[in-house]
């Protein structure tokens, strides 16, 4: 796209995707869950991903092939594949996810990367001595 | 002449039903609700919201069972892959079972108009070809020999904010 025609589009988004970037994109998330309560295992962690992306983005959008890599109880931290077409898709049903079993939840995404392998190194974690 | 963020797209497409009682639940209300209902189940909240936007029933025939249906340029595909997700038609309680058919879809009225004329003179053509009696061929051969395009003839009304001379991409 020419840079004359991204000036005269001042309003609108664009987002560029490198075809080398990979054919899946991670997202390292973390579930808060602010009135306590029995914590989901990881089956009802996915089913809560998938009917996110349903109620939002309908069949089509539970059907995106979304992976729980790993998953921890105790912290509620999870690390999600989805295929890099749909990144948005579940990155915005996560985001305007607001109930889990009628109580309050919202999905944190601390880290995403087109490489599972970026997910190991966290800058914000870091602790200086 | 409408900018080409107002460009919307018009998707001819006809009720096929088995139950010819279905031909009374065809209206604008009914049809606009199945058609909604279809592209939230099929693209939740975001679909539908996105599809609502200039999203009406343009024109409708209950004999033929033809129907019209606008939308915005940037959500057509949205709405043409729920279409087939349409199983009933409801109205005043009464619910039977159809599937809708994409004939077509245009950029302005008149292009939908054009392609249903040639369309149903095809399809009498058909209807000619099975006919059984002569009183039967006739009928549909003075039909046949009489539809044409005049510019008298408008199919819903004004035409003035909706044409805009460009066709599909």
């Amino acid at each position: 796209m020419a840079l004359s025609e991204q000036a005269g589009a001042a309003a609108s988004f664009e987002r560029r995707v490198l075809r080398s970037a990979g054919e899946h994109h991670y997202l390292r998330v973390r579930l808060e869950l602010p009135d306590g309560g029995a914590r989901p295992n990881v089956a009802q962690f996915k089913q809560l991903v998938v009917s996110a992306l349903k109620e939002l983005h309908g069949e089509v959008g539970a059907a995106l092939p979304v992976d729980v890599l790993t998953y921890e109880e105790k912290t509620l931290s999870a690390i999600l594949r989805v295929v890099s077409s749909g990144l948005v898709k579940l990155w915005s049903a996560l985001t305007l996810l607001g109930f889990y079993q009628n109580r309050r939840c919202a999905f944190r995404v601390l880290q995403t990367s087109p490489f599972l392998l970026a997910l190991a190194g966290n800058s914000r974690e870091l602790v200086l001595d | 002449v409408p900018d080409a963020a107002l460009r919307c797209r018009y998707v001819l497409c006809e009720v096929v039903s088995e139950d010819p009682r279905c031909r009374q639940c065809i209206e604008d209300r009914a049809v606009g609700l199945a058609v909604r209902d279809a592209i939230g189940r099929v693209h939740g909240d975001f679909g539908l919201a996105c599809c609502s936007i200039s999203f009406t029933v343009k024109y409708l025939n209950a004999y033929t069972g033809t129907v019209l249906l606008r939308c915005r340029k940037d959500s057509y595909r949205l709405l043409c892959s729920a279409l087939p997700f349409v199983r009933q038609l409801e109205s005043r309680n009464q619910r039977y079972p159809c599937f809708l058919n994409t004939l077509h879809v245009g950029g302005t009225i008149r292009t939908c108009q054009k392609f249903l004329i040639e369309y149903n003179r095809r399809q009498l053509l058909m209807l000619l070809q099975s006919c059984t009696n002569e009183e039967e061929r006739r009928c549909v051969q003075k039909s046949l020999l009489s539809c044409s395009l005049t510019e008298e003839q408008c199919l819903s009304g004004n035409e003035d904010d909706d044409d805009d001379g460009t066709d599909t991409d």
